[in-house]
């Protein structure tokens, strides 16, 4: 790393950095609603789902290229298109995660433990996931690497791809962040208001649908566990308002990002894993204050 | 003269088909402070339930007019995680008007400003609504109702795990409420004595029906049945 400028990092990682601090800012911002419906759990399963998805992917991939067809690649083309390949993965991967969130909502209408539920359907995509890699032709180190999170490698099109779509997620949360607080904090209320609770709640389920699949695609399901659990973790301690809460939470999620990177860069370790132990760090302060405080 | 609010002709209302309550004739209009009692389990959630709009009449008419009607449910429903603002809170009252990314205009924040005041808040308005204590919460959860500005205010157990002088000031809010504004206040309890002090009229709900009348002709032990809700309670109504 001493070799290299900052600005030479700029220019040979500036998409991924970008990416990752666009995904810094809105994925604490869906957490931060996970985390006050006590659904945080889900931040752990759904990115499972995704991953799992993108690995059965992979498996399909030569049979889908031989009867369905990626833009006329063959598959080692395909290999090398980050556009075709990235939207066949994101099909897959929003395919999964939807599919986990149906599948445990349906389960949970039939009442028991949700938290149980949440953790059986974990530990079931994480090993559908290896599983999934295993039976890849590409093999399970490209799989891996890809669901790592090597948000460094992302390039121009990826980058697009992650504006737009966080973008539309971050535009769905400002209009109707009223709504979802309202319906999260006091369903019973938002109903005698005649608010619509039943379609905001199933829009709520899908900005974390996609919010899931998107990051999954892009930063990697590890980079998103972190993203959508600890910063909101962190921000709680010192939030004092709800809109301080979100703020805060976007902002320790843009800081993880450019502190994770910062310290994979300069110590060479993998960008997925450092992006979120900064992210962990972030924690430090707040449980120090609960310890002297309590 | 006095405007009819909410009416129930021959309603029944109950779940998944089953009715609690038959043939409920109600009439809610301005002016009115009616309290819902009854013996538990004997349906006077799902007819609060029904007058809200919260569970759809089996047989039978309800008529709404088309004026705001402000709900404060209990306070224990609302789950501490949230780091709201007490502000924030009266604020969720606006939210029914404003659509799409409106932010709250000046004059819903003066309003608010002002139901805070109402409630004896304002000077909490910063603060963290999970650090209020049990009795201002539920001011707050009022004056979140008032921002509604509603001609009908319909109350869950608004007392029920406060302590007595919060108790008062609450009772003494919807009173003053009722008697400057007009508000017609309609509230479930299961304190005979809160009621008794405070409500005009009682709606007595048991058996699968809904009985009116003043406190005096409502709370006597022969029309209770011997079906009272507590010793303490037991003793006011023999009192």
């Amino acid at each position: 790393m001493s070799e290299v400028t900052w600005t030479q990092v700029v220019d040979l990682f500036g998409y991924g950095i970008l990416a990752g601090l666009i995904a810094g800012a809105v994925c604490p911002l869906v957490g931060c609603l996970l985390f006050v419906r006590r659904t945080s759990f889900y931040g752990l399963a759904l990115p499972q789902f995704a991953a799992a998805g993108v690995a059965c992917g992979f498996v399909a991939m030569p049979w889908w290229i031989d009867h369905v067809g990626i833009g006329d690649l063959d598959l080692e083309q395909a290999m090398g298109d980050s556009h075709a390949a990235m939207n066949y993965h994101l099909a897959w991967a929003v395919l999964f995660t939807f599919g986990g969130l149906l599948s445990l909502a349906w389960l949970n209408r039939r009442g028991g433990s949700e938290i149980n539920r949440v953790a059986a359907a974990f530990a079931l995509a994480t090993a559908a996931t290896v599983l999934f890699a295993h039976s890849s032709v590409f093999g399970e180190v490209y799989v891996h690497e890809l669901l790592q999170g090597m948000i460094l490698a992302i390039d121009r099109h990826q980058l697009e791809m992650v504006a737009v779509l966080f973008g539309a997620i971050l535009l769905l949360f400002l209009v109707f962040h009223r709504d979802f607080l309202l319906v999260s904090f006091d369903r019973e209320t938002a109903r005698a208001m005649k608010k619509r609770v039943l379609p905001l709640e199933t829009l709520l389920v899908v900005v974390f649908g996609l919010c899931v699949s998107i990051g999954t695609m892009t930063v990697g399901p590890m980079i998103l566990f972190g993203l959508l659990v600890l910063p909101p973790l962190a921000a709680r301690h010192w939030a004092r308002s709800m809109t301080g809460f979100y703020v805060l939470s976007s902002a320790l999620g843009v800081a993880a990002v450019l502190l994770g990177v910062f310290a994979s860069l300069r110590l060479d370790w993998p960008t997925g894993p450092t992006v979120v132990a900064a992210a962990g760090l972030e924690l430090v302060p707040g449980i120090g204050t609960r310890r002297r405080s309590g | 003269m006095s405007e009819h609010l909410l009416e129930l002709e021959g309603v029944d209302l109950g779940y998944g088909g089953e009715p609690v309550l038959r043939g409920v004739d109600l009439v809610v209009a301005t002016g009115d402070f009616l309290g819902i009692l009854g013996p538990n389990g004997a349906g006077k959630t799902t007819l609060f339930r029904g007058l809200l709009g919260l569970v759809p009449p089996l047989a039978g008419r309800v008529h709404r007019a088309p004026v705001p009607i402000g709900y404060v449910p209990q306070r224990e429903s609302l789950d501490a995680i949230f780091p709201v603002t007490v502000e924030e809170v009266v604020h969720m009252g606006a939210y029914g008007r404003l659509r799409g990314l409106r932010r709250l205009g000046r004059e819903e924040r003066e309003l608010a400003r002002r139901c805070l005041q109402r409630v004896g808040l304002v000077e909490r308005a910063r603060q963290p609504f999970s650090a209020l204590s049990g009795g201002q919460r539920q001011r707050a959860l009022i004056a979140r109702a008032l921002m509604e500005q509603p001609r009908l205010l319909l109350l869950d157990e608004p007392t029920s795990g406060v302590d007595r002088d919060a108790e008062q000031r609450i009772l003494d809010l919807l009173r003053e409420l009722h008697a400057d504004g007009g508000l017609a206040v309609l509230l479930v309890s299961h304190d005979l004595a809160l009621v008794r002090s405070v409500v005009d009229e009682v709606l007595w709900v048991a058996d699968g029906r809904v009985r009116r009348g003043t406190p005096g002709e409502i709370l006597r032990p022969e029309v209770l049945g011997g079906r009272l809700l507590g010793g303490g309670a037991a003793a006011e109504v023999g009192a």
